[in-house]
């Protein structure tokens, strides 16, 4: 097999962006009943449209920053039937947390819910917007399963909802796509789960029509879930190069791009281009994907936003050099 | 120490009440008769100086009045358990906040030299906590990993050269977590020690949050005591603590787990049950059991309470093993509300040790 003449390259940011030190201030004066809900929300609407405008001259597809969100389930945990918010659990990076989902019932989606919950700067331009979701096998890995369902029965419920979900934003005009599934490296499924996620991904497939999908993973090597990765029904599938040898990475699947996460938000030092774009060529070369997807490794929200500003030029300053200078 | 059964203790941080609600307070907990005859003056007063002095003696006039065996200043001077010790030492900068969840932040530091003590820290509180409690003292104290976890790491990661990838990144957080422990804890606590402080905890919130380097959180635990004789625990929360182990059982001179449960115990699901674990490794320590929530208002019933207990008793095969404690600190609840979690802990633990020493006859 040949690589593509001609692969595309992309890069975006891959979750949420920290909040301005006015949006700190804004946010702990409300939670304190200190301000009102209406300062906040034109905080976050400009503050969104800041983000935005950054990601729109720099990358390929925009986010707005997701500044609102909590964290990556309670769209879901407060809005779909079967799901409440439960306790504050441990994230998989430091010093963070979210609320663990409930799930009592078996979930059933609400329409409107999910579209109602993004950054209201994404409805301007869906088909930049790139619409990030929680991917179903870390979802109801980190959900406590009270269905009296086994979790490979949640997680393909979860596909068949997240299929419907795609459908309903596919019709507002929205074409991106990441299921952000980190614990697909963590703890890679195998078995009955395995196949369930599998699964779950090709109901999500069959409903993506023209749009993209992106798999996004971090945090973890890849390398003992790649059995489970290359397998993915998706149009990119994700990895933490910050946690792989690049030179180690096998040949990927036929026609699946590669996602590359090359920022670490883990520390403040930025990233040197020279070495970096060396890295990515090497994944690039072992991997022959259709296209890359470059993007933050970790969410850069764990940065304050002086210095994930700094990081994102840097990703764009990768990304110029890798489309001057050719990607492999 | 108390030679009862399940003794009480204090875990962590409290509310830093205003000068009108200290007043307020004094009604119910008496707290400025420990401050001498100028007391009651200073609570009268608008003098802002007098305001740590204030929180301090009622934080510990309230974990006694609640009935705990061991209980320390709710950290009423430190802003908060990472920015507070890290202001004490050099070569760190502050860049601005970073989120911890929904609108909760922290003040997030970079290091971009060596680590250097400025001056041991925790020395006056625990004097003035030494002086004024009337029960055991406990002072918690943040341990190496979790400050160098809940840093940026620029200067150590910089000496790696090429590609910061995962072991370049692992040999500088080692390097970090070394210097930490060997430059700044080790001095203070030794510091501490001289001051007559026994008991220490030392907390390693992060130690959950990448199981793989357990090994690290324990390494900068025996660098941090090494040679320091005291009586240490070891703080961690909300993480899965079999993810953890065997490895933190190399923790030389912890005497005491000191882990949240509460948080997670529903009916579904009984987060006590990993004590089976520590026993099956022959792990003798004894635990600082949580046993209330401290994210969430409504207070525990003593039943509900006992019933934590009576599990994890049954799981580890030794209640003499146990102390009970909130998961963690309580610091984002109301002082009120704090104040009966507490209570929950004594009722609870009373009538579980009231139902080990029936059975017992």
């Amino acid at each position: 097999m040949s690589a593509p003449p001609n692969r595309p390259v992309f890069a975006g940011l891959t979750s949420a962006y920290p909040r301005s030190e006015e949006l700190v201030r804004a946010t702990r004066d409300l939670d304190r009943g200190r301000a009102g809900a209406g300062a906040v929300e034109t905080l976050y609407a400009a503050s969104e449209k800041e983000v935005a405008a950054l990601e729109e001259r720099l990358f390929t597809t925009i986010t707005g920053g997701y500044l609102r969100w909590n964290d990556l389930f309670r769209p879901i945990a407060e809005s779909w039937t079967g799901f409440s918010v439960g306790p504050l659990t441990r994230w998989l990076e430091t010093n963070t947390f979210f609320r663990q989902p409930v799930l009592a019932q078996p979930p059933v989606r609400v329409p409107g819910t999910v579209a109602a919950r993004l950054p209201p700067v994404l409805g301007q331009r869906p088909e930049k917007a790139r619409v990030l979701l929680p991917g179903p096998y870390t979802l109801a890995r980190v959900l406590d399963n009270r269905t009296g369902e086994s979790d490979g029965a949640v997680v393909a419920r979860l596909g068949a909802l997240y299929a419907e979900e795609l459908a309903e934003l596919r019709a507002l005009g929205f074409g991106t796509f990441q299921f952000t599934d980190p614990y697909l490296v963590r703890e890679p499924p195998d078995g009955v789960l395995e196949t369930a996620t599998l699964d779950a991904y090709r109901t999500i497939d069959a409903a993506r029509g023209s749009s993209t999908t992106i798999v996004w993973t971090y945090g973890a090597d890849p390398t003992p879930a790649l059995r489970t990765l290359d397998r993915l029904p998706a149009s990119v599938i994700g990895i933490d190069l910050t946690e792989v040898e690049a030179a180690s990475l096998p040949a990927g699947p036929e026609g699946v791009g590669l996602g590359l996460g090359i920022i670490d938000p883990r520390t403040t030092l930025p990233e040197n281009p020279v070495e970096t774009v060396k890295v990515v060529r090497e994944a690039v070369r072992r991997r022959r994907p259709s296209s890359v997807w470059l993007g933050p490794a970790a969410s850069l929200d764990l940065l304050p936003t002086k210095p994930a500003e700094q990081k994102l030029l840097r990703l764009a300053d990768i990304l110029q050099a890798l489309r001057r200078e050719g990607v492999a | 120490m108390t030679d009862a059964l399940f003794p009480t203790q204090e875990i962590g941080s409290l509310a830093k009440p205003s000068l009108e609600e200290l007043r307020a307070w004094q009604e119910k907990v008496p707290f400025v008769d420990r401050l001498g005859p100028s007391g009651p003056d200073l609570l009268r007063g608008d003098a802002p100086e007098a305001l740590p002095d204030l929180r301090a003696a009622f934080a510990i006039a309230f974990l006694e009045s609640a009935g705990l065996d061991r209980v320390y200043d709710g950290e009423a001077r430190r802003i908060e358990m990472y920015e507070h010790p890290i202001r004490q030492m050099a070569g760190f900068q502050f860049l601005g906040h970073v989120r911890s969840w929904d609108s909760k932040y922290y003040r997030k530091a970079t290091v971009v030299e060596p680590v250097r003590l400025v001056r041991p820290y925790h020395l006056d509180e625990f004097d003035f906590v030494r002086d004024h409690a009337r029960r055991g003292v406990k002072l918690p104290i943040t341990g190496p990993y979790t400050l160098a976890d809940w840093s940026f790491n620029e200067y150590y990661l910089a000496r790696q050269p090429g590609w910061r990838g995962r072991p370049q990144r692992w040999a500088a957080q080692r390097e970090f977590v070394v210097d930490l422990a060997r430059q700044a804890l080790r001095p203070t606590l030794k510091a501490l020690v001289d001051r007559g402080c026994r008991t220490i905890q030392i907390d390693e919130p992060a130690a959950g949050t990448h199981p793989d380097e357990a090994a690290l959180v324990v390494e900068g635990f025996n660098e941090a005591t090494a040679g320091i004789d005291a009586e240490f625990s070891m703080h961690i929360c909300y993480s899965r603590y079999e993810a953890l182990l065997p490895a933190l059982l190399e923790a030389k001179a912890c005497r005491q787990w000191a882990w949240e449960f509460a948080n997670r115990d529903s009916g579904d699901h009984d987060p006590y049950a990993v004590l089976r674990t520590l026993r099956e490794y022959g792990d003798t320590r004894s635990i600082g059991l949580g046993v209330v929530d401290v994210h969430r208002d409504p207070v525990e019933r003593p039943e509900q309470v006992a019933d934590r207990i009576r599990r994890a008793a049954s799981y580890l095969g030794d209640p003499t093993r146990i102390w009970t404690n909130p998961d963690c600190g309580l610091r984002t609840r109301r002082l009120d509300v704090a104040y009966d979690k507490l209570r929950a802990v004594v009722a609870g633990s009373r009538l579980a040790r009231a139902e080990f020493a029936s059975s017992r006859r």
